[in-house]
């Protein structure tokens, strides 16, 4: 018989319901949960149909751009707007002394400064902003205000930003921080080992680069605003703009259904969210306001550059037994993490008693930083995974060997050094090295690199700082009378394939074909409070939440059947379409024929994240493994293959599984290769390349068409009730430590300065000649 | 954004030519490099006249003599992609394909790219420079990894964008030039770009009235072999670090002549008689291509941040003329 019930795929079993207040145990075998689906939302994004706030067009509405400051460190002294009056199509002007832009802009740690500053700390800080009535006459009208700037001495050279005759990038001086961690005795651990290295690394500043530029619309209702911004977390942006705004958060509704990536630069609201809001005011009409993308490589975020010194000591047989750290960074002009989580991996990642770090976070005149997927850890990495390769060089072991030899178990950098409730590490690098054949690479490599052109290979383990997720999340799931589904979630999904996956979570549970779930998703007036999306948290923090949400739908359906087969709850299960009596087979009941479900319409329920387990650390890991081919005539690299192994916990979908390791890879290979921001030191202060041009994002020949992804899938049935931990970070970690040491490997040159490119290489293989 | 200028689209050549004497009017043929300078209003603009309805400047065909003609509206994937091109002149064919992407290759002409303005981030970004009619060159102290090591002469480090510049010059060809009133003039591209110390502001020896309509490449001597050889930072959509073209005519396993242009060294596409000179007549073995690598970089004025283009002209320089003596 044909099953034209919209409700429940043939031949599925739902998972076993568990009572009401029970928690659901892990999910043994999965039907949907782990395939290779494509996206939900595949078809309206490659078609164009998808609506981001980039394409949106409102009713009447107007354009907005901003005037920037174009010198690294001036105060603004005067503002003429006239010559930008008279252009025909420009509505309004708003600058430092309009007082509906008089407004507070709180940075972190309490450094507050005005949306408008007229002491400009970094290049691109907003000086003045117009609405017109078509973006070119916006950006032509902020290129006609005349701007009167004390230009004053800057600090753009984050290694002199202490020097006594340093330029002030703040009153207090341009040490923002020093963090430091000790456990252990350093000193000690190095007099016990056999080898002991020392050396400095240096990673450079990359931008954040999303194919959509950073922006927002901007709508007035009566005295209620509406954000329709590119985003990573709509509740996020609310809280940033009600308090610049000093509105109710229930007056700032955002919704972001679709943005096109923010890797961390996404994670709250810009001043050009708040500046387009003012000026949609200011107009009374909708406000476009997307930046360029010059803008965007000054003002709205990058990676901090670093620069590390790494002290190492190890016993003969591969033990490590002191690191010891150092990192001066600078997250630009405000308190924005400069040296945030750089030394998380030389805390957590090997086993070492004795640990030392010492981070300084210090203001030059550039751009804020903000979060770059997986703050801190790509630039550690460059530091620790070459530092582990040398040692074991030192000790004639293989740098596999090494690294399984001081595989923890606890996480060490915490307080206390819980326990993780799960770890790859070792499978990862033990699987990722066999299925990469590092063994039989490393041989071939050796025997054959007598010509010009040199092969090597080169690996890095990782381990991700959080990506356990956690609450708060809350989900809410409709079940309609004819059996289809409303998933209603606040999170964005960031092009990770979030809601392809919480989809496939509620297809699990209730057996509902994907295509008959629709998803309402980030928007703080239609769905629940979500966290930004970052972090690597997004899956398993909704994810659990979801699931309990399907759940919760099942028991008020078994609810409704126990009631209407006159039976106990206990004694009812799903069977394909139906609920069933377990111990009467024939009494059963079609779950669209429920008459309380006909009549109500609707089932609703709705999901909480629990907590995470107490004194236990989740967290993803990985590992990295890459072959190289280095052209010794001229320094050009070029990566041959890639593996990625690693170990996120349950597979949720193996395509978009895929899909992060693969742009992670991709991602680390232009912070390896390619990326950094150039500024104009000694001269003008200025950023000399910021255009897609002069800033060199890798290329698709850039990366290799031979790439693997290995997942490493332990149960975790401690982490939360999926199983899975975060991805979208852990997989850009390893990934320029490990080319650097394939460089290596096939050239004897070890390049500690990002990026690894033909002008250093050739510089070093120059210098390796002429020593013979 | 961009700024106000009229557009012509001229259906004959002579009324093209006759549009051009304004003296802000621009030709716009791909509009590859144009529309970026318009956007960023790196020179005054009035009015752009589109040569894009005018067919006889556009396609290859073969000379009477053996050589080949090339409109200057040909795109560089016909010029890449032609089999007349790719068997006669291997060297273009492959400085075509080493030109920026795809989708580029496709928009943008020969003749555009052999009149592309500099790349150099001063001179594209908000910089007051010497080359703009500013006071300064900011790349003379600043950031001039990407800069030229020959004539720049102490006044302007651009280097030459082009990619099919130096296999043409290498290859002997000419542009022909259109100027007002029917007038035209052949001129070797090897004499086409202009060094800053003769004019700082022009590039080509075009005058404002004047453009490129097509391309004129001898026949090739028998026996000559050309190549070009590209070093970039990125492997796709990036300009040249060091590149060199060479056409080397080898008789008896000697070198009876040869020319050597560089791109990625010089404003203009350098040609390096030094190791023209040097290969002269010699066979093609260790000693020689080591002179020559020694050679390539003699005179040589690198800058603070640009001083890794020696060894890597000499690595280049070594690595194409082994490759010509393995093809023997």
């Amino acid at each position: 018989m044909k099953n034209d019930s919209v409700y429940y795929l043939k031949d599925i079993t739902a998972p076993e319901t568990p009572e009401p207040g029970e928690n659901p145990s892990p999910w043994t075998n999965t039907t949907i949960i782990g395939k290779r689906l494509p996206r939900v939302d595949a078809y309206e994004r490659t078609s164009g149909s998808a609506l981001y706030p980039s394409d949106l067009l409102l009713p009447n509405m107007v354009y907005g751009a901003v005037l920037r400051c174009p010198h690294p460190h001036a105060r603004v002294k005067r503002v003429n707007t006239r010559p930008a009056e008279g252009i025909k199509g420009v509505l309004t002007i708003i600058t430092g002394t309009t007082p509906e832009a008089d407004v507070w802009w709180r940075n972190e740690d309490g450094y507050r400064s005005k949306l408008f500053d007229p002491h400009c700390h970094y290049e691109g800080e907003a000086v003045a902003a117009v609405a017109a009535l078509d973006p070119y006459t916006a950006q032509d009208a902020v290129k006609v205000i005349q701007v009167e700037y004390e230009v004053l001495p800057y600090i753009i050279d984050e290694e002199r930003a202490l020097d006594s005759d340093a330029p002030r990038v703040h009153p207090k001086g341009n040490l923002v921080d020093t963090e430091s961690y000790e456990r252990g005795d350093v000193d000690q651990g190095f007099a016990q080992a056999d080898v002991v290295r020392e050396r400095p690394f240096h990673t450079r500043c990359e931008i954040h680069t999303p194919m959509e530029l950073h922006g927002c619309v901007a709508e007035w209702k009566g005295d209620t605003l509406t954000l329709h911004e590119s985003t990573q977390g709509v509740y996020a942006v609310q809280a940033k703009v009600a308090e610049a705004l000093r509105l109710p958060l229930s007056r700032v509704r955002v919704s972001g259904r679709y943005m096109g990536g923010g890797f961390g630069s996404k994670l709250k609201a810009g001043k050009y969210t708040v500046i387009s809001a003012i000026l949609a005011r200011k107009t009374a009409r909708p406000v476009k306001l997307v930046l360029t993308r010059e803008e965007t490589y000054l003002a709205v975020g990058n990676r901090p550059s670093s620069h590390m010194t790494l002290k190492a000591g190890v016993k003969k047989d591969g033990t490590l037994t002191a690191l010891q750290f150092t990192c001066t960074g600078t997250g630009g002009a405000y308190p924005a993490g400069g040296v945030a989580l750089v030394d998380w991996l030389i805390r957590d990642l090997y086993t070492c008693p004795s640990v030392k770090t010492e981070c300084r976070d210090v203001f030059i005149n550039a751009g804020p930083a903000r979060p770059f997927r997986a703050p801190g850890h790509p630039q550690g990495s460059w530091a620790l995974e070459q530092m582990m390769d040398e040692l074991a060089e030192a000790l004639h072991m293989d740098p596999v060997d090494l690294r399984l030899k001081n595989i923890p178990t606890v996480s060490q950098g915490r307080t206390g050094q819980p326990a993780y409730t799960s770890t790859g590490l070792k499978e990862c690098i033990e699987s990722g090295a066999q299925s990469f054949g590092w063994k039989a690479a490393r041989q071939r490599n050796k025997s054959s690199n007598t010509g010009t052109l040199r092969r090597g290979v080169g690996m890095g383990g990782c381990v991700w700082f959080v990506g356990g997720g956690g609450p708060p999340s809350t989900i809410i799931v409709k079940l309609f009378k004819d059996g289809s589904v409303n998933l209603n979630m606040g999170a964005s999904d960031i092009g990770t394939g979030t809601k392809t996956i919480m989809a496939m979570v509620v297809a699990e549970e209730l057996g509902v074909k994907l295509k008959n779930i629709q998803i309402e998703n980030a928007d703080t007036g239609t769905t629940q409070y979500a966290t930004p999306s970052g972090g690597s948290k997004t899956v398993p923090t909704e994810s659990p939440a979801v699931r309990n949400a399907a759940i919760h739908i099942k028991q008020k359906l078994m609810e409704m059947a126990a009631e209407e087969l006159d039976c106990d709850f206990e004694d009812l299960e799903f069977e394909g379409d139906e609920i069933i009596v377990s111990s009467r087979k024939e009494q059963r009941i079609k779950i669209t024929d429920i008459p309380k479900l006909k009549k109500q319409g609707v089932i609703v329920g709705v999901g909480y994240r629990g907590p995470n387990p107490e004194n236990k650390s989740v967290n993803p890991f990985g590992a990295q493994f890459c072959e190289v081919e280095v052209n010794t005539r001229t320094g050009e690299v070029r990566i041959l293959r890639f593996l990625g192994a690693h170990d996120s916990g349950r597979v949720m979908n193996r395509l978009t599984y895929d899909n992060q390791v693969f742009g992670g890879i991709t991602m680390g290979i232009g912070f390896a290769l390619t990326e950094f921001r150039v500024l104009d030191t000694g001269q003008t202060g200025k950023m000399v390349n910021r255009n897609w041009h002069d800033y060199k994002l890798p290329t698709a020949l850039d990366v290799p068409a031979d790439m693997k992804s290995l997942p490493i899938e332990l149960d975790d049935p401690e982490a939360n009730n999926t199983g899975a931990k975060g991805l979208g970070e852990p997989v850009t970690i390893p990934t320029a430590a490990a080319i650097a040491n394939a460089i290596y490997d096939a050239t004897g040159i070890r390049i500690t300065e990002t990026p690894a490119f033909v002008p250093h290489l050739i510089t070093r293989l120059n210098d390796l000649a002429k020593e013979g | 954004m961009l700024p106000h200028f009229s557009y012509i689209r001229p259906e004959t050549g002579s009324e093209a030519m006759s549009q051009l004497s304004d003296p802000e009017s621009f030709v716009l043929a791909g509009g590859t490099d144009l529309l970026g300078c318009l956007r960023e209003r790196i020179f005054p603009v009035r009015k752009l006249v589109s040569i894009n309805g005018l067919a006889q400047f556009h396609g290859i065909t073969e000379t009477e003599d053996g050589g080949v003609r090339i409109g200057a509206l040909t795109t560089i994937t016909e010029v890449e992609t032609h089999p007349l091109i790719q068997n006669r002149f291997p060297g273009l064919a492959r400085g075509a394909s080493e030109v920026a992407s795809p989708q580029l290759r496709n928009q943008g002409t020969i003749g555009g790219n052999l009149c592309q303005k500099p790349r150099c981030w001063y001179y594209r970004g908000e910089f007051d420079c010497l080359r703009k009619g500013g006071s300064q060159c900011f790349a003379a102290e600043g950031q001039n990894q990407f800069h030229c090591i020959f004539g720049g002469d102490g006044i302007c480090f651009i280097v030459h964008p082009s990619d099919t510049a130096p296999p043409l010059i290498a290859l002997n060809a000419s542009a022909v030039i259109a100027g007002p009133k029917g007038k035209k003039r052949q001129v070797p591209l090897e004499k086409f770009h202009v060094l800053p110390a003769d004019d700082l502001h022009k590039e080509t020896v075009l005058n404002p009235d004047e453009m490129v309509t097509e391309i004129l490449i001898p026949p090739p001597p028998p026996r000559t072999r050309s190549t070009y050889r590209k070093v970039r930072a990125r492997r796709a959509w990036d300009f040249s670090l060091a590149g060199v073209a060479l056409a080397v005519h080898i008789e008896d396993n000697k070198v009876v002549n040869s020319r050597v242009v560089l791109s990625g060294a010089a404003p203009v596409p350098w040609r390096s008689k030094a190791v023209e000179d040097v290969i002269q007549d010699r066979e093609l073995n260790s000693k020689t291509i080591a002179d020559a690598a020694q050679a390539v970089v003699e005179g040589a004025e690198p800058l603070e941040h640009n001083q890794y283009k020696l060894p890597l002209f000499q690595g280049v320089m070594e690595e194409e003329l082994l490759a010509l003596t393995n093809q023997a």
